[in-house]
Parts: C-alpha cells; structure tokens; sequence
C-alpha cells in the first residue's frame, strides 16, 4: 500500500542545516497499522508530512496505492490519503461549524450527497447530528479530536496518517479516541501510519513498530516483540525501561544515543 | 507525620463567570510533611488551582478555614507576608520553562536575581551560587550556560535552569506543576531524579501535581486523587492496585497496558455520585 524507500530529508542550509530524516526506508501492507516511535526531534512527524505531502524538498522514492509520489500532489491523491494533527484546538478552524468544516473536503473533491455524507460521518465518530451546527470552541478536546477524525473519514480514504492523535487528551479520553480508530480501522480496511512518543499507544494500535531516533531507524519490530521486551537495540530498550515510570536506580543508567 | 510543613483546611477556589460560579475546588483538606506529595487528575479536576491558591496565585475567589504554613495562616496574611514567604520558604516550578523565564535575560542572571532578591548578597557571591547551583542540577559547562538565553537551550535544560531558580533560596516546599510534562520521557525522568535527590538532601516538601498516574505513583510517597475538585482518596505510593475508587480504577484500566493486548480499552463511566461528597475524603483532617 505505501512503499517507502531512501527517504531523505534536510532544512536549511549552511550552518543552520538539519539532516531531519536519514536515509528511511519501509512499507506498509493494505490493513496494516504501522507505528513510528521517537522522541522529540527525531524526524517520526517529518516522514509523516513527507508522505502526505507537507513537507517540500524530500529525496528518495515514495509509491502509495501503487503511485510514485512526485514533490506536488493531486486531488486524487488527497482522496485516497488523509490526515489527523496532534491539537484539536489548533486544527480545526475557530470560525466554522462543524457543518463547514466537513463540507470543506466535499466541496474541494466535488462530491455529492454533502447532506448525507456529513450525518454518517457524524454518526460514526460517536456524535449525533446534535453537533453539527457547533463552532469548534462549543466542544470538549475529546469531541473535537472526533470531528477531525470525521473531517478526515468522510472522502473514504485509504490510508488515514496519525500525528500523535491522542497526545492533547486527557488519558479517559485518550482511550475513548484509540477505541473508535480500531473500530474505524475495521469497519473500513483503513491503513493507518501512527506517529506518536508514547511506545504503549502505539503497541496498543499497531502490529508493526519503527523506532527513530536523530532521524533514521533504529529498528523494526512487531508489537509482540514490544510487549515481550525482546528490542535489540539499546535505545528501544531504553525507552521501555523509562516508559515504566520512575526508578531512581534506572536513570542512572541512562546513555546519550548517536 | 511529625509537624507538618503545611496544613489545608476546607479550601475552596471559585470563579464569577457570566454563565455562574465555577467551583474550581471544592473544600478540600491535606497535609505535606518532609514528602513527596502528589495531586494527580485529569484536565479540569483543580489539581493545579490548589497549586496556585496555596501561593496565592489564582485569579479566582479562594476561601478556606486555614492554609497554615509554619504557624502562618497564608489565606489572612498580609500581602507583605506572603511576599516574604512566595519564592523564598515556598516556591513554584511551572510546566514550560520557555514560558517562565524571561526571554530577554540570561538564564545565569535571572538565576543569581532569584538569589539576590531573597538575600543581602552582592552580584558576585550571586553569581557563584548561581553557577554552583546549575551544577548541582547536572548541567555541564556551567560558565557556558550561565551566559545563554532561554531560546538557546533545549526544553530539558530549561527545566533544570528552573529548577535551579527555585531552589537557590532555599525553600521549604517546592510546588512543582506538571514540571516534566512538557519533556521527553527518558529527560523527564533524569530531570525528577534531580528534583528528588535535592529534595531528599535538603528535606524539603514537595507536592508534585501532574495528570500521569503511573508517573506520580512511582515517584510519590503519597497520592491525592482529584476529580471534580473534590479528593476522590489517598493512596500510598506503589499502592495503585489497592485504589478502591472507581474513580482512579477507570482511570488505570483505561491506559494502554505495554504488557499485554487488549482488543477494546475500558472506557471511563463517570458517576454523579462521585460530586456528591463535602469535604475531602482524605482522612487527613486531624
């Protein structure tokens, strides 16, 4: 479904430049949920906007649903591939209504039936027709975060990217969001990519795993692997050990990774 | 608990707003010793306005029997009174360090003005104690970073100059609000090992307020649930599998769990019962 390989990415130059992605490469099958793992810094959001197209300037070969990416995307690109930010309360537009804000895609692709379309996609993010005339300011975090999911459901897309969707919630709320994203990944053979920092989020949502850190893979594993605590890199091992809270002990113990 | 170094009666922090009041916190009781305290709960629980009422810093209408701190009862003193005490016996460490320092001024400076303000010492004994402080906090090259600019440091950093700035007067008790949230995991992590050798050392108090559960209970001696405004209960740290509340039950149930697949997270069912309660539930009213 999304063939990734060589993906290279810098800013700037001179001085200031920053080598953000190195030298990337990985697939995702059709269905599949594949997690990017790292902390802050280390390139997880970059590849993200790369695929969707956010990111100009990108190196290396990018095939989604059997399409090489150029650095400019159609319209038809946009249908099959959709986005969901980190910030609720920074992604959906303080002077629309729920109302314009799903039209706005509908409208753009020139799709039909808007009514209907916008009352299912309500429907099956967990809110009635109630909200659809509400500004976004009208709506709890949690809500929000479900109409961007809507926002980005309603031209049936294939693959749905993830930036940290959940890392804005509260954790009662973050649970609600991670369970109507694996109903949604069932009910329409979504292909999810997620991106987020927390290692048992993205054990929980996904069956494949990349570990970045200073923009390259450090490895790959299968949730399994996560879970057993069998990652052969030290790094992953590390963030395993700091994901279990705190031990004084532990932290001692702590290296800088190059 | 032996004396303690603060003592909440009853305290309550409302809002006038143009739909109502907003009861913010509503009349809760506890104590902090030589500990570590903390006050966990999820956005909107008041967590953080009790942080703030206790030091006086909310906007918002604060009422209570007694907040006593050393024989003082901070909610009737005077201003000048709470000046002497805010920053010096009792001090702040907020959520993001690019937020709390000022970005005009060299993290050394406004280290050593914090020094200064509460002592007679000259700008060079100042600045001595402000470099010997930002190497107690571990940060390598403190002659170097004495010179840098908040924007020039990274956000792990930021938080030890932070931590650095309160601490230098020597405080008593450290209210930390959310102070790692904003980090990295493994940062955060090396960033509290600092806060808890220092307040070990020097036995000092500390309430530590923060949303993450598993965080506060490995660090904590002892947990304040908060939902609502209201202590839900009082945990022993280490002791979350004895939570009794349904409150804190579905608030660990419903995180993913690394150990273990879950198809379907347990989602949190809130009661209305739940508000119901007067007073803290936290038995420690003497």
């Amino acid at each position: 479904m999304i063939k990734v390989e060589n993906l290279d990415i810098t800013f700037g130059g001179g001085a200031q430049r920053v080598h953000a992605v190195r030298d990337v490469s990985f697939t995702v099958a059709s269905g599949e949920s594949f997690g990017l793992v790292g902390e802050s810094g280390s390139g997880k959001s970059t590849v993200l906007r790369a695929i969707a197209g956010l990111t100009p300037g990108w190196r290396g070969t990018m095939t989604v649903v059997g399409q090489t990416l150029s650095q400019r995307r159609d319209r038809a690109f946009h249908k099959q591939l959709q986005m969901v930010f980190q910030d609720p309360y920074g992604s959906l537009h303080p002077r629309h209504t729920v109302n314009d804000i799903l039209k706005e895609p509908l409208v753009i692709h020139r799709m039909d039936d808007g009514e209907r379309r916008i009352l299912r996609a309500l429907d099956e993010v967990g809110l009635g027709p109630a909200y659809r005339f509400r500004y976004p300011h009208q709506l709890s975090g949690g809500q929000r975060q479900r109409i961007a999911i809507a926002r980005a459901l309603i031209l049936d897309p294939k693959i749905v990217l993830l930036d940290e969707p959940t890392s804005a919630l509260d954790v009662s709320v973050q649970a609600e969001i991670l369970n109507l994203l694996s109903r949604l990944a069932r009910e329409h053979d979504l292909t999810y990519i997620m991106v987020s920092h927390d290692l048992a989020i993205v054990a929980h949502l996904c069956s494949r795993i990349a570990v970045m850190n200073r923009g390259a893979f450090i490895e790959e594993m299968s949730d399994e692997q996560l879970r057993t605590g069998t990652p052969e890199h030290g790094y992953t091992r590390q963030l395993l050990v700091a994901s279990k809270g705190y031990d004084r002990a532990a932290i001692d113990q702590f290296v800088e990774f190059d | 608990m032996d004396k303690p170094l603060l003592n909440v009666e009853n305290l309550s922090v409302s809002f006038d707003t143009p739909k109502g009041v907003v009861e913010a916190v509503r009349g809760i009781s506890f104590q902090v010793g030589q500990e570590r305290l903390g006050i966990v709960g999820e956005s909107g629980s008041g967590k953080s306005q009790t942080g703030r009422a206790i030091l006086g810093l909310t906007p918002g209408r604060v009422e209570a029997d007694r907040i006593e701190f050393d024989g003082i009862n901070l909610h009737k003193a005077p201003a000048r009174t709470i000046r002497a005490i805010r920053g010096r016996r009792i001090s702040m460490i907020m959520q993001d360090p690019r937020y709390s320092l000022n970005p005009v001024m060299t993290v050394g400076w406004q280290i050593a003005e914090a020094y200064r303000v509460h002592t007679n010492a000259t700008k060079r004994e100042a600045k001595q104690h402000a470099l010997d402080m930002l190497t107690t906090v571990r940060i390598r090259e403190p002659e170097k970073v004495y010179g840098l600019y908040p924007h020039q440091v990274s956000g792990g950093m930021g938080q030890r100059i932070m931590i650095a700035m309160m601490l230098i007067p020597g405080p008593d008790l450290i209210i930390a609000d959310e102070p790692t949230s904003a980090l990295d995991v493994t940062v955060q992590l090396q960033v509290l090992a600092i806060l808890d050798d220092m307040v070990r050392d020097r036995g000092m108090g500390l309430i530590f307020i923060s949303h993450d559960l598993h965080l506060v209970s490995s660090f904590c001696d002892r947990i304040l649930v908060m939902y609502g405004g209201q202590i839900m209960e009082v945990l022993e740290a280490g002791a979350l599998d004895q939570a009794e509340h349904p409150y804190t039950k579905g608030l660990l149930n419903c995180l993913p769990d690394i150990d273990r697949q879950q198809g379907t997270l347990p989602v949190l069912r809130r009661d209305d019962a739940w508000m119901n309660r007067k007073g803290g539930a936290g038995g420690d009213v003497p």
